[in-house]
């Protein structure tokens, strides 16, 4: 009983500030605190009309869309290596990966400007998705990881002994094999890019993404306009979680199949 | 009548996985159309020999021959040998005619003779209704079928088959053994088919390859190795046998004569794989037994019955011969002869051919 108890306040504690977000975002009045005032639509319609915050999105989803874009190429690239690795070289890549996750973004932020500097390397767009992708692939080859364990080496064997070359086993059977996890990871990636706040404001030079924007409007006044973007915002990144798990859940069934005697 | 080249031909084939040697010194050629089995325990380098030949790992020393050919630089797909996988290895993403026709369609074959040679080899493998199945929806029979389909439909010049049944239940091993000789007979591929299972190697094969420690021990046919096992592991390997410390006492035209520590001696008449002196080991096969003697009974012993276990064909006696010497007797069920119960006196008679006379170690 008194662990229920906690359960629910530990996930009423977590929520609590959603909840109240989205609350607010349709507050009739621009008061952020109760009692409220009924509820309305303006804010909505305000962030919808807003130009500004509309090439902030476009930014975001250019960047996150060619994150998630060259993460997949390299990621295919990335799993077919872990595919050959043995269990030393697997370990080791996976602390390769790890390492990154577990860098404090200001850290990461920092050293990528430097780099870019030494290089120089203008900072715009190209030098966000490039930031970007240093954070996005090795959270993808840790979330594949798991997947990719599950694939059976010998179906690539079966298949160069039925004829087929190297190029060709690839595309006729590691390829479509690997395809849903190699999407549902890229839309994983889609979505760290989407919501990057730290290591971009580093990077981005004069360029804004929606983070940015709204962390800037945040710096003037605390407008209800946030509760709406925000709630916006929470709504896109719930329809892609919920996309990318859906995709791997649908075709799990399928990449065990090759393993498990029924 | 022409004389063809062995299908498969292996020269001094070694090899090294880093420090550890897999395999030494193998020497074997594998006719046309003959079914041979690579048995024995795990561990013994079979995989490996058969991964050889399919061109998944490459000899360390020595030549592979397949048709004629050194194929030390042929990748597996250029290989005309075709294998069933362990675990079956059929592509989940396919249903079964596209896992079937898999190999016919990356050498570009049409496709009408595509779908014709598709469709035979699944009346073949009775299989005719589920070319549209998917794979998760095959029993584990099943599946075997498909693999088996799907590798004789390129034609092979040798099938290798890499423990196939052991992923199936009793009941479906012993039926797809005898799907697996009617296969054979219908495509007249030469199998080479890999086991740790002896009686899967005896009822399949024409010549079994017993294989130990990365060597080959004995190759034979499957009656013959029974019969006349070279070594103490094949002995012990093929079947079940009753072995006695011993040491050689003569050796002449009629046979070999070694004698046990209870002075009880035993003659041979089986040709052993070579000279043989000093200690020795005696190995008699429980069914070579009898109660009776007859005509060329040479040999006999007496001892007291210290156990029966009566499973209905067949009943197992445990015999205490003097010194100890404890013998286990399989005698066929007989409803003529009158046999020992437990605690009572009993006489065994054997033939020199049954005694088989090995080196100790």
């Amino acid at each position: 009983m008194i662990l229920r108890i906690v359960v629910w306040s530990i996930l009423a504690f977590l929520l609590m500030p959603l909840v109240i977000i989205v609350l607010f975002s349709f507050h009739a009045s621009p008061s952020l605190s109760f009692p409220f005032a009924g509820f309305s639509l303006r804010w909505y319609a305000d962030v919808l009309g807003s130009a500004q915050l509309g090439s902030a999105l476009v930014k975001s989803l250019a960047v996150a869309g060619f994150t998630a874009l060259i993460t997949l190429v390299l990621g295919a690239a990335a799993s077919l290596a872990w595919l050959r690795l043995g269990p030393g070289g697997r370990a080791l890549l996976e602390v390769l990966c790890l390492t990154p996750i577990a860098l404090p973004g200001l850290f990461v932020g920092v050293s990528l400007l430097v780099l870019f500097a030494q290089a120089r390397v203008q900072l715009s767009t190209v030098t966000i998705v490039i930031s970007h992708v240093v954070l996005a692939l090795p959270i993808l080859i840790v979330a594949m990881r798991a997947r990719l364990a599950l694939f059976d080496p010998s179906l690539e064997e079966a298949s160069r002994d039925l004829g087929a070359s190297q190029m060709q086993t690839f595309g006729k059977v590691t390829l479509p094999l690997i395809a849903p996890t190699l999407i549902a990871s890229a839309i994983l990636a889609f979505a760290v890019s989407f919501d990057e706040f730290v290591v971009t404001s580093f990077v981005a030079g004069t360029e804004t993404t929606l983070p940015m924007y709204i962390w800037s409007m945040m710096r003037r006044t605390v407008t209800p306009l946030i509760n709406a973007i925000s709630t916006l915002a929470l709504l896109f990144s719930i329809a892609i979680l919920f996309m990318a798990w859906l995709i791997g859940h649908l075709r799990r069934r399928s990449a065990v199949a090759g393993r498990t005697v029924s | 009548m022409t004389i063809r080249p062995p299908v498969i031909e292996i020269t001094a084939a070694q090899k090294m996985f880093g420090s550890f040697q897999a395999l030494s010194d193998i020497c074997l050629s594998i006719e046309q159309g003959e079914i041979v089995t690579l048995l024995g325990p795990s561990g013994c380098g079979k995989t490996t020999l058969m991964r050889l030949i399919a061109g998944f790992e490459t000899v360390t020393a020595g030549t592979v021959k397949i048709d004629g050919k050194d194929c030390a630089d042929q990748p597996p797909e250029r290989r005309p040998v075709n294998m069933v996988f362990q675990r079956y290895a059929l592509f989940p993403h396919l249903d079964v005619f596209e896992n079937v026709a898999f190999g016919l369609k990356v050498k570009g074959t049409p496709k009408a003779e595509i779908r014709e040679r598709v469709q035979r080899m699944l009346h073949i493998v009775q299989l005719d209704s589920f070319a549209n199945r998917y794979i998760n929806e095959l029993s584990g029979g099943q599946s075997q079928r498909v693999a088996l389909a799907r590798a004789l439909v390129n034609g092979p010049k040798v099938l290798l088959l890499d423990e196939p049944l052991a992923a199936l239940d009793l009941k479906i091993r012993q039926h797809m053994l005898v799907e697996m000789k009617r296969i054979h007979a219908e495509t007249g591929a030469t199998f080479v088919y890999v086991t740790h299972d002896q009686d899967e190697a005896m009822i399949l094969s024409d010549r079994v390859v017993l294989m130990e420690k990365g060597r080959i021990v004995q190759v034979d046919r499957p009656e013959i190795m029974y019969a006349a096992p070279r070594s103490l592991f094949a002995a012990k390997f093929l079947g079940e046998t009753n072995l006695f410390e011993a040491t050689m006492a003569s050796d002449d035209a009629s046979g070999m004569t070694a004698v046990i520590a209870s002075g009880l001696r035993f003659h041979s008449s089986v040709v052993p794989a070579g000279e043989l002196r000093g200690k020795v080991i005696v190995s008699i096969r429980p069914e070579s037994f009898r109660f009776a003697r007859d005509n060329d009974t040479t040999q006999s012993a007496t001892g007291q019955v210290e156990d029966v276990i009566f499973i209905g064909s067949r009943s197992f006696y445990t015999i205490c011969l003097a010194g100890g010497f404890r013998v286990r007797v399989q005698i066929q069920r007989s409803t003529r002869t009158s046999l020992p119960k437990s605690g009572e006196k009993a006489e065994i008679f054997w033939d020199s051919e049954n005694v088989v006379i090995l080196p100790e170690a």
